[in-house]
Formats: structure tokens, C-alpha cells, sequence
């Protein structure tokens, strides 16, 4: 033990107290960082130098104070439930905005929607039928029929834009994912070129941290830590990111709803054309699922079913009218006239028309009767009251889509509540408490004071031994 | 659970837990602005279907009042023509038993009552041609806009015999016009052609008594159509009535089902928006400190 290593010992006491102080400055700073990790500075005593020969046995002390490293104090268990609750809400999330978004454009229950044009336009049956012939209420139930027409075009039209925004908005976030990706990747290579060379890799790992979780919210992707500090970002069994390689993603399908069914909307491997990309869960999967053509048992894409339900509609009431409107005769003995056309091509949602446009053209009366019977068209009023009226498909319809949307967001609120709930239990670990840095702070401060103090005190007393020694007397 | 509080977890509980009350209040603002409780199908896909149902049953009640007011204006209308009618045969009976004294009347005087007898046959013909909107409600659904045609001495009923109908409440239908041929005949047996004959009978100087028998049939037939048309109104007027009970009945029903209790709202917004305030003025208080404040 020299005569100075006390001054040594002191040394390392400031300096470790200064790194210390160092630390606390950056967690301070960075306390509202998103994404930020809290550290901490990691010493270790060091030992007494060892000691051979036979003039060991003396007691030693310590060499002082070693700064091993900064420690990120994450905990990747919460990390991994953040992931998953927010792959989850994120696949939830979409399902019910698609749903809203179609139920808003209902606009049902009240007097905006295609019900009240239904109950307008069997009222302006039963007007006709009190005054058959009149060009005043054919001209109300043309109006109203035609507006009833537009109506549910308008709202198959609602449906489609909902549909195209969804394609739209995978396509975008097919995007973000890749962009996500390829940062993931070379974030990936940093780190390993740095942890390789004995460095502090700390805030590069929670910059990765944030875009894996990007990704997990947008595809449900899993990640697996590998030793030389990469991570490999997994997406349906197959890697996104494998340590600095990045694989891309592409969205592959139909533009269009009425495409949907031929060419389904999917993700693919960029660098695998015919690859489906097996996203489980995420807003990704979401979008993919609400995207899906509909079916015969009425399990598609929810949207893609809404438009059905919307074809079968207008469909149903073009045969219940047409079929009461054929049994009847005009004024001048025509019968078997259809009120509605369809059209043969193209949605029927879209293919509705109003046939008559006149007076002349309805047949208000039994066939035979006289010219102002107008047995046919109370009738045709009366559909509208029947158990099986156009206006119980449309109930049904509209109560299906009510069900469906109240469940969704049942589902969409309680995974958010999750996703919150893990993202509160991960900032309670990581996130910067300003109390505590404070009493760190004060720590370091005053050890620094004290290793200061020692190395006054190592000083004083060399100053005794080197400039009073021998001088008693003088 | 061990949880570590900082600033930033208190600061993230605090704008959740004071969203959540926001969007409480907005919601509740927004039930207690438009009094409906069911903005959208999800808030209640039941009472959606019953607000539907109930709507379609408000629409039909509306449409068989509007039945029962065209009904009622048509048979007012045969009512008044019949009554009408039945003052007319009576005065026509009146002339014929004055006209059946042949020994007392000149020719003149009997000119003068032919005269009168052919103005009262074309009263009666234009009675019995009455319309109303433009519909004759003596031809039922025939659309020639006169029940009884041809130049005098033809009186062809131009109606079909099928009824006009008025569907007045679930499978309950009225017949809300006339048949003319019932009424007044048709072509010669017609009560047309019989004052033409007592006419011609009066200036050919034939005694008219023996057409008065004629005359109390044709009244008859008048009235005893009357007496139909007015038990049939009766119909209409207590279909009336039980349909304004069913359509208050179904607007109590759909206001049940879609309005909100306003008072009830008004004391949920009054809490939520006490709840918010001491939500806001807590987070105030509890946001401020740190270990700073204190170290001087």
C-alpha cells in the first residue's frame, strides 16, 4: 500500500459520485421522454491488491470505488404484456370504428334513415289508394319512391367508402409497419456493433422498445432477444426483423369491394410474392378481417356483409313491390307491370329504379275493375304493416349491425382498458421519478463532498509528513 | 401489486381518469341536449327494433286516419245528396197528386207543373251525378266523371258495381260510396225516366195518380240506401275515436321507448359535472409537488 493511494481511493469516490450525478442529470432530463428507460449507475468496491510473499499477512484495504456501467432498469415481461394487450386493442379498435362508422350512417332510430323513407313511401301508397288516378300523390309517391331508391344507394355507398378508406388505411399502415421494420433492423446493428465494443446501448434499446411496439400494435408480432443484443421481431411464425436484415410487407388484393371476392385483400412477403404474411392479431389483422368478402352464411367482413345486407334489402322490396304491383291493372287494363327496376349488372343496392312516371303507370286497381279501383294499391300500402314486410328485413338488418357494433365496442373498450393498464404497470417501472433522482441526487452530491473531504484530509496529512516533519525546534 | 409511482404514471392516471369524466359529461351533455336515448342502434339494438316497429305502427295508424277523414268526407257527401233526393222525390210526389186532379187543372196549369216536374228531374239528375274531389260517388270506381249519362231519356249508369273501399284499421274495410243503380235505377226504370213519363203522361192528358205508388218506391229505395249510408258513417266515427286512442296508445309507447326522463338527466349531468370539477380540482392539488418544493 503506497503512500498515495489514499488519494487514489478518493479519486475513484469522485469520480464514480460524478458519474452518478451524470446519470441522475439524464434521467431528470429525460422524465417525459416517451419511450424513456430509467437508469442507473451500477459500482462495485474494489478489492485490496493481492498480496505473496512472506510478508503478506498485513490487513488490506479496498482499492476504492469501480463504475461497472449504466443498468437500464426495463423489465422485458412488461414489455412483452405491452405488446400483446395493444396487438389486441389494436385488432379490437379497428373492428369497432368500421362498425361505428357504418352504424352512423344509418341514421337509425329516427327520421333520417331508410326506415322513415319506407313508412313515407307505404304512406304515399295509401294516398294513392284514396285517390286513385290523381296526379298529386302519384306525384308525392314517385317523389317518395325515388327518394326511398336513393336512400339506400346512398347508404350501400356509405358502406363502400367505409370499405375503401379500410383498404386505404392497411396500405398505409402496411407502410408504417415497413418503415418500423427497417428501423428496427439497423437499430439492431448499432447496438450489436456497440455492446461488441463494450459501450452503453441504453437509449438505443428503448428507441427499439418503441418501434416493436409500433409493430406489435399494428401486426401482433412477438420479439425474441438474442444474446449479442439483437432482437428478432417474428410476425406470424416467420421473421420482419432478423438482426440487421429486414424482410418488407405488402398489401395485395382487390382495390375495390366488389372485387373483394375474387382477389382477397392480404398481406404477402415483399420478397416472396404468394407468401401470405399469417398476421394474428394487430390493427393489420383488423383491417384484413374487415376487408374479408362476404359470405353465403353471413360470416364475412363486416362490411362487405353490411353492403350485402343492403343488396338483399333492396332486392326484397323490388320483388314484394313488383310482385303486388303485377297482380294489379292500371287505368287503361295494363297488368303485370313492375314498379321497381333492378339492374341486372352491378350492386342492387345501386341498380334500384322507379319504373312509372305517371299516374297511368301504376296499377292501382284489381285487373277488370274499373278504371279507379283501388284495391291493388291498398294493397301494395298494407305490405308495409305485414310480419313479413320489407320493413322487418331492414329491423332485422338494422339490429343486426346495433348487436354487432355494442359488441365490438364492449370488446374494444375492455382491450383498451388492458393495453392501459399494461402500459401503466411498464411506466411505473421505467418512467423517471423526480423524488427519487432528487434523493439520488443529494446522494451523489454528498458523496462527492465526502470523497472530497478524504482527499483533504490524505492531503493534510502528507502536508504534515512532508513539509513538518523534522523541523521541531527550529 | 408493488407499484412504483412516479411522475409521469400520476400525471397519465390523472388524463385518463379525467378523460373518462370528460367523456362522461360529453355524453350525458349530448342525451340531455337532444332527449333521446338512443342516439344509435348500439346503445340499444332492442329498443331499436321496437322504436321501429312501433314507428311503422305509428305510420299505418296515421295512414287509416287519413283513410277515415277521406271515408267520412265521402259518405257526408252521399248523405247530403240522398237527403237532398228525398226532399226532391217528395216535392215530385207533391206535383203529381196536384196533377193527378184532372178535372180541376187547366192545361196551362198542368204545363205548369210539367215544367216544374222537368226542372225537379234535372235537380235530382244533378244529385245524383254529386262529386266529390272530382269522383262521382254514386258510379263507384268508374272514371266517365257522371254516374248517369246519355241525353234525357237514356240515363245509362256508367258505374261497375265494384264498391269504393276505405281500408279503416288492421283488416277492417268500409265501403264509403253508393251504388247509383240502387239508388235512383238505371236507363228506364230509372227514377229519371219516371218523372219524363209522369211528364209525358201529364201534357198527353193521362191521369198521373197511378205513378204515385211508383214514386213512394223510388223514395223508398232513397231512403232505405240513406239509413245504409248512415250506419256506415256511425262505422266510421267509432273507428275514428279507437283510432286516436291507438295513436296515443303508440306515441306514449315510442316516447317511452326513445325519450329520456328529463329530470333524471338533469340530476346525472348535475352529478357528473360535480364529479368532473373535484376531478379537476384534485388532480390540480395532487400534480403539484415534488421533493423540490421542499429542499431549499
Amino acid at each position: 500500500m503506497s503512500t498515495f493511494s489514499g488519494l487514489t481511493t478518493a479519486y475513484t469516490g469522485l469520480t464514480a459520485a460524478r458519474r452518478g450525478l451524470d446519470v441522475v442529470g439524464q434521467n431528470m432530463t429525460n422524465a417525459s421522454t416517451v419511450g424513456y428507460t430509467r437508469q442507473r449507475l451500477t459500482t462495485s468496491a474494489i478489492g485490496s491488491l493481492a498480496q505473496v510473499g512472506p510478508l503478506s499477512g498485513r490487513a488490506q484495504v479496498g482499492q476504492g470505488v469501480s463504475v461497472d456501467g449504466v443498468a437500464r432498469l426495463g423489465d422485458a415481461y412488461l414489455d412483452a404484456r405491452v405488446r400483446t394487450s395493444a396487438a389486441t386493442s389494436g385488432n379490437l379498435a379497428v373492428r369497432s370504428n368500421a362498425l361505428t362508422s357504418i352504424q352512423a350512417s344509418l341514421h337509425e332510430p329516427g327520421t333520417g334513415g331508410v326506415s322513415a323513407q319506407l313508412l313515407g313511401f307505404w304512406s304515399a301508397w295509401g294516398d294513392v289508394a284514396n285517390h286513385p288516378g290523381d296526379a298529386a300523390p302519384t306525384g308525392v309517391l314517385l317523389l317518395q319512391a325515388n327518394s326511398l331508391v336513393s336512400q339506400i344507394a346512398g347508404g350501400y355507398n356509405a358502406v363502400n367508402d367505409e370499405w375503401s378508406e379500410t383498404r386505404s388505411k392497411l396500405s398505409g399502415m402496411a407502410d408504417e409497419l415497413n418503415s418500423a421494420g427497417q428501423q428496427v433492423a439497423a437499430l439492431n446493428g448499432q447496438i450489436r456493433s456497440t455492446l461488441a465494443s463494450g459501450g452503453s446501448a441504453n437509449e438505443l434499446l428503448d428507441q427499439r422498445n418503441t418501434l416493436t411496439t409500433t409493430i406489435a400494435a399494428l401486426t401482433g408480432g412477438t420479439v425474441r432477444d438474442l444474446p449479442d443484443g439483437t432482437a428478432e421481431v417474428l410476425v406470424g411464425g416467420n421473421a420482419l426483423v432478423t438482426g440487421d436484415t429486414f424482410r418488407a410487407v405488402n398489401v395485395v388484393g382487390s382495390t375495390t369491394m366488389a372485387g373483394a371476392g375474387a382477389s382477397a385483400v392480404t398481406l404477402e412477403w415483399a420478397g416472396r410474392p404468394g407468401f401470405t404474411v399469417a398476421v394474428e392479431s394487430g390493427e393489420m389483422a383488423g383491417s384484413v378481417a374487415m376487408l374479408a368478402a362476404a359470405n353465403a352464411t353471413g360470416t364475412g367482413g363486416s362490411i362487405a356483409e353490411a353492403a350485402a345486407s343492403y343488396n338483399a334489402f333492396a332486392t326484397y322490396l323490388a320483388d314484394k313491390v313488383n310482385t303486388a304491383h303485377q297482380a294489379g291493372g292500371t287505368s287503361s287494363g295494363a297488368t303485370g307491370l313492375d314498379f321497381f327496376g333492378v339492374s341486372a349488372s352491378g350492386p342492387a343496392a345501386l341498380g334500384l329504379s322507379v319504373i312509372p312516371t305517371s299516374a297511368a303507370d301504376i296499377a292501382t286497381g284489381t285487373p277488370g275493375a274499373g278504371a279507379l279501383d283501388n284495391a291493388n294499391a291498398v294493397a301494395i300500402a298494407a305490405l308495409g304493416s305485414a310480419s313479413d314486410s320489407p320493413d322487418s328485413v331492414w329491423s332485422t338488418f338494422v339490429t343486426t349491425i346495433g348487436v354487432t357494433t355494442k359488441s365490438a365496442l364492449q370488446q374494444a373498450t375492455l382491450a383498451e382498458s388492458a393495453a392501459t393498464s399494461a402500459s401503466s404497470a411498464q411506466l411505473s417501472n421505467s418512467s423517471v421519478d423526480l423524488d427519487e433522482e432528487n434523493v439520488n441526487m443529494l446522494t451523489f452530491q454528498t458523496a462527492y463532498q465526502g470523497a472530497a473531504r478524504v482527499m483533504t484530509a490524505v492531503d493534510q496529512m502528507l502536508d504534515v509528513l512532508i513539509n513538518h516533519t523534522g523541523i521541531v525546534g527550529r | 401489486m408493488l407499484t412504483r409511482v412516479t411522475a409521469q404514471t400520476r400525471m397519465t392516471t390523472a388524463s385518463l381518469n379525467l378523460q373518462s369524466s370528460a367523456a362522461q359529461l360529453a355524453r350525458l351533455q349530448n342525451t340531455a341536449s337532444s332527449l333521446k336515448k338512443i342516439a344509435v342502434p348500439s346503445d340499444d339494438p332492442a329498443g331499436t327494433a321496437d322504436s321501429m316497429r312501433v314507428r311503422v305502427a305509428q305510420s299505418a295508424t296515421a295512414q287509416y286516419g287519413r283513410n277515415i277523414d277521406d271515408g267520412g268526407n265521402w259518405l257526408t257527401t252521399i248523405d247530403s245528396a240522398m237527403s237532398a233526393s228525398t226532399a226532391i222525390l217528395n216535392k215530385v210526389r207533391d206535383l203529381t197528386v196536384q196533377g193527378a186532379n184532372d178535372g180541376s187543372l187547366s192545361v196551362t196549369a198542368k204545363e205548369a207543373i210539367a215544367k216544374e216536374l222537368e226542372g225537379l228531374r234535372s235537380d235530382l239528375l244533378a244529385q245524383a251525378n254529386t262529386t266529390y274531389l272530382g269522383r262521382t260517388v254514386f258510379a263507384g270506381d268508374s272514371d266517365t266523371g257522371v254516374a248517369f249519362t246519355g241525353t234525357p231519356a237514356a240515363y245509362t249508369f256508367t258505374g261497375t258495381g265494384s264498391p269504393v273501399q276505405r281500408p279503416i284499421a288492421p283488416n277492417t274495410t268500409v265501403q264509403v260510396d253508393a251504388d247509383g243503380a240502387a239508388v235512383f235505377g238505371t236507363g228506364g226504370s230509372s227514377v229519371f225516366a219516371l218523372v219524363d213519363n209522369i211528364v209525358a203522361d201529364l201534357r198527353a192528358g193521362v191521369n198521373i195518380g197511378s205513378r204515385i205508388g211508383a214514386i213512394d218506391d223510388a223514395t223508398t229505395a232513397v231512403v232505405s240506401a240513406q239509413s245504409s249510408v248512415g250506419a256506415r258513417a256511425s262505422q266510421i266515427t267509432k273507428a275514428k275515436d279507437a283510432n286516436l286512442q291507438t295513436s296515443g296508445a303508440l306515441e306514449a309507447q315510442r316516447s317511452d321507448i326513445e325519450d329520456v326522463d328529463l329530470s333524471q338527466i338533469i340530476i346525472q349531468l348535475k352529478q357528473q359535472e360535480v364529479t368532473y370539477q373535484a376531478a379537476l380540482a384534485i388532480t390540480s392539488r395532487t400534480l403539484q409537488p415534488t421533493l423540490m418544493d421542499f429542499l431549499r
